[in-house]
This record gives C-alpha cells, sequence and structure tokens, in this order.
C-alpha cells in the first residue's frame, strides 16, 4: 500500500501545487512553501525547515490563536525552505495536521464518514448535551461555522445524519473533486470546535426557552 | 536504548481552543523524540486542536502504534476519552492489520518524583532545602481527575527523602488551597511547582493569582515570554517564594514518554505480537 510520503511524492511529479492556502514550488535545495497570495512579493521573511511550520501556522496576522488550521486565516508574509521530502510532510502536518493521511487513507478506500448525529452520541462529560441539539439548529451550525469563508477549508464528507444531508453549504463543501494541482482537505468528521460550538447552541436554546 | 524504527508513537495530550501553551510541551517532547530518531514516525493527537485523537491514524505509515497520554494522572481522559475517540479495546487493540498499544500516561512513572525535584532545586538554585516549604500544586476538585491523589503520591515520595523542611500538597479549588501558601508554610524559603502538564490557563494565569504574586491574570505564557517566572523570587507575607513552570515543560519529560513506552513493553513483550 503507498505510504503517505509517497503518494505526497506521485502528486508533486504529477503538478500538485497547492494545500490549502499554501503554494508549493520545487527548488534547487528541495521545496519552497509561501501562502498563495504572497506569490508576487519579493519581501518575504525566510524560514527553512518542518519545525518552523509550527510557528507559521500558529498566529494569524493579527496575533490571534488559530486552533483550526484549516481555517482561511494562515498569516502572510513567509517564504519556508524545505530540504526534502520527508521534512515536508512534517511542515505540511503542522500547517494542515492529518490533512495528507486523511485524504491518502480515502484514496485506499479506508476513509470512513461518520454523521455528525453518531459524533454526538458518543460524547460524554460537558459535551453530552450536545445530543439535544435539533436538526434545525445543527444546519443553521454547521452553515455558518463551516462555511469556506471564513470558517474552514476542509470538504464535509459526513452528513448530519444518514440518508439526512447538510443543506445550509453551497453543493462544492461537500465534492470529493480538487483542481488537479490542489491537494484536497476532507473533514471525514465533526471537528472538537464544532462539538463545543453545538454545547453552545444547545445552552443558548435553553437560556432563551 | 529503545530503538523502534518500524513504529510509531502517538503523544496524546489534551490541547486548548484559546492558545497555544497547552500543546506547546506535547509538541516539544514529540519534536525532540523525533530528532533523536527512536521512533520511525512520531505524532501528537489532541482532545481540543490538532490533528484530532479521530484524525491521528490516518497519519501513520507503521503497523505498530505506541499511544502515550501526556496527561498528569490516570482519569476521565486516559480512561474515557482517548480510549473511546481513538476507538481502543484495551491495553493491546489489534484492528485492520494494525496494533496500537496504549501506554500508561506520563504523570504516572516513579521518575515524577525525581523531576519535582530537579525543577524544585533549578528554580531556587542555593536556597538550602531544609530551610524551605515546598509546595507541589495539583488541580483538584474534579471527581474523575486523579491529579490530586497523584500530587499528594509525590508529595509523600519527596518527604520521604528527608531533604526539604517540610513538603506539601496543595489545589486550587479544594482544601489545602494553595491560596493559604502563607498559613501552612512553615520555612522562609517557599517553592511552589505546579503538578501540570502546561503552562496553560491553570498553572500561568490562575495560580499567580492565588499566590498573590500577580493582581489579576498576567496572561497567556506564550504572550507574556514567561515574564512570572522571571520576578523570582517574590517576597511576598515575609518570605522569599519561587514559582516553577509547569513540570510538563521539563525537557525530560521525553524520556518519561519513552519509559512508558518501555514499560509497556516489559509487560506485553514486543515478541509476542511481531
Amino acid at each position: 500500500m503507498t505510504s503517505i510520503t509517497e503518494a505526497l511524492e506521485r502528486w508533486l511529479r504529477a503538478g500538485g501545487r497547492e494545500i490549502g492556502e499554501i503554494h508549493i514550488q520545487s527548488a534547487d535545495s528541495g521545496w519552497q512553501l509561501r501562502h498563495r497570495r504572497d506569490d508576487q512579493r519579493t519581501d518575504l521573511a525566510t524560514y527553512t525547515g518542518a519545525e518552523a511550520a509550527r510557528m507559521l501556522a500558529q498566529y494569524t496576522d493579527s496575533g490571534e490563536f488559530r486552533p483550526l488550521k484549516t481555517a482561511p486565516n494562515l498569516r502572510r508574509g513567509w517564504l519556508l525552505t524545505i530540504p526534502d521530502l520527508g521534512e515536508l510532510r512534517r511542515a505540511l502536518d503542522y500547517f494542515y495536521p492529518a490533512m495528507l493521511g486523511v485524504r491518502v487513507s480515502h484514496m485506499h478506500g479506508n476513509l470512513v464518514p461518520v454523521a455528525l448525529r453518531a459524533t454526538l452520541a458518543r460524547q460524554t462529560g460537558m459535551y453530552r448535551v450536545t445530543q439535544k441539539i435539533t436538526d434545525a439548529q445543527a444546519q443553521q451550525m454547521v452553515g455558518d461555522f463551516c462555511r469556506s469563508d471564513g470558517g474552514c477549508l476542509k470538504h464535509i464528507l459526513w452528513p448530519l445524519a444518514p440518508g439526512h444531508v447538510i443543506s445550509t453549504l453551497p453543493a462544492e463543501k461537500f465534492s470529493l473533486e480538487a483542481a488537479p494541482a490542489a491537494w484536497p482537505l476532507f473533514c471525514h468528521e465533526a471537528c472538537n470546535l464544532l462539538v463545543a460550538k453545538a454545547r453552545e447552541v444547545v445552552k443558548r436554546a435553553n437560556l432563551t426557552s | 536504548m529503545l530503538l523502534k524504527p518500524h513504529s510509531a508513537l502517538i503523544i496524546a495530550g489534551h490541547g486548548s481552543t484559546v492558545n497555544p501553551d497547552s500543546s506547546a510541551p506535547t509538541f516539544d517532547h514529540a519534536a525532540e523524540i523525533a530528532r533523536r530518531g527512536v521512533f520511525g514516525e512520531v505524532y501528537c493527537a489532541f482532545w481540543k486542536e490538532e490533528p484530532s485523537l479521530r484524525q491521528v491514524l490516518h497519519m501513520v505509515d507503521a503497523d505498530e502504534i505506541y499511544v502515550v497520554p501526556n496527561f498528569i494522572s490516570e482519569g476521565y481522559f486516559t480512561r474515557t476519552v482517548i480510549p473511546r475517540e481513538l476507538e481502543l479495546t484495551g491495553p493491546v487493540t489489534r484492528r485492520d492489520g494494525r496494533t496500537i498499544k496504549y501506554c500508561e500516561p506520563v504523570g504516572n512513572h516513579p521518575r515524577m518524583t525525581e523531576l519535582l525535584m530537579h525543577r524544585a532545586t533549578e528554580i531556587a538554585p542555593g536556597i538550602p532545602p531544609s530551610e524551605t516549604s515546598l509546595f507541589i500544586v495539583g488541580h483538584g476538585t474534579d471527581l474523575n481527575d486523579n491529579s490530586a491523589v497523584a500530587a499528594k503520591r509525590e508529595v509523600d515520595r519527596i518527604a520521604a527523602l528527608g531533604l526539604y523542611g517540610e513538603v506539601l500538597n496543595a489545589y486550587m479549588e479544594e482544601e489545602p488551597l494553595i491560596s493559604k501558601w502563607d498559613e501552612a508554610a512553615r520555612y522562609p524559603n517557599v517553592v511552589v511547582v505546579p503538578f501540570f502538564i502546561a503552562d496553560g490557563l491553570h498553572s500561568y494565569e490562575d495560580i499567580p493569582v492565588l499566590l498573590g504574586i500577580a493582581e489579576e491574570s498576567p496572561g497567556a505564557a506564550s504572550t507574556t515570554a514567561k515574564h512570572v517566572f522571571a520576578r523570582n523570587p517574590y517576597h511576598l507575607r515575609g518570605r522569599s517564594l519561587y514559582y516553577a513552570s509547569a513540570i510538563g515543560t521539563e525537557p525530560m519529560f521525553a524520556d518519561v514518554i519513552l519509559e512508558q513506552v518501555a514499560a509497556f513493553d516489559a509487560v506485553e513483550p514486543a515478541s509476542v505480537f511481531a
């Protein structure tokens, strides 16, 4: 079975150049990564090695912490040189955690999407209350929280419940297709941030009812 | 020496959606272990950050995976959340051609005692332990969490060595309260070591206020250059008080993580599963 590094190498050889907001360019000394909207800039701060990616992915341009790395708010103004493929994989794991592996699992048929209701059903402790969210509340929450313009860049693979699709986001949000040069970002299960948001929605509804 | 080039290590932590301080030590220890080349692959996974516990197994190529919880004690997260999210069936889970080995949390390791004492010595250089009250601070209150029990265990172990004038346990929200440190301490020097995984909200922002060395939260450790520690000692309530960084930021935690893997293998010999 293809390893994740091999899949990454194959994708790069086939012309793969973009993942999320990052543009990847081959260079004499390996690869150069930058924000894709910085391709014309010549004033970029330079960094080397995968560990720098952790710091670059940490905060927005305005200094806010980025708990959701696929939020479309990656800081700009940097150029990261990566010497080899193994380091490139590590750097991309910092920028977009698990997104290489999740896509490779999907290629191998090993990615099983989990419906939002199933994710909420297994919550315990302070998140158990999320099971009380109504379908309408959940639809509205996902439509707002996961939207690509300002929420999250991942493509959603899970339904609200089996046979019950999310209807509050455009069709392309659920597409498995990506531009030929782009590595797709897949969401196979609601993240903890969305579960925490569901808790807020239920708590707020309880207060106002 | 532990060498597992065909295995993967996952260090499982709590993480935070508010600031990077909670996950920083976990990432640091992972980077150090990766640098040593002990494992073929090393990853972090978090409850509140990415990669999540639900994503991380997709990142791994290896068929043998060790999971070490970077938690201070057994409790809700190590017994309920991590096993549930990783779909573990016991200490050893075999699924889809993979073997996942679930190790003890770092805080259970016998070396915690040595690390706490190392930190206490480091933060108050030249201060005679015999004239010092050493506090080990835990969280307390959470019924599902044994951090208070773990802190008390470490206090008993350090006290048994007879080096410090006294060794005391204290908690944020239950008796004995850390806010009453001056009532409990009998010695002129007071060293406070938080038995926490990270310089997060509790150890960096809450406890300094409870100690009286900050009037309000100093802000996140990552945004304040950890200035709380640079101001040691604090001359307060007639004592010299030294406040340490959380024990989980100790670089030797990387060794403890590896030793938890070795301890797992000692009980469940790797050859059995080869």
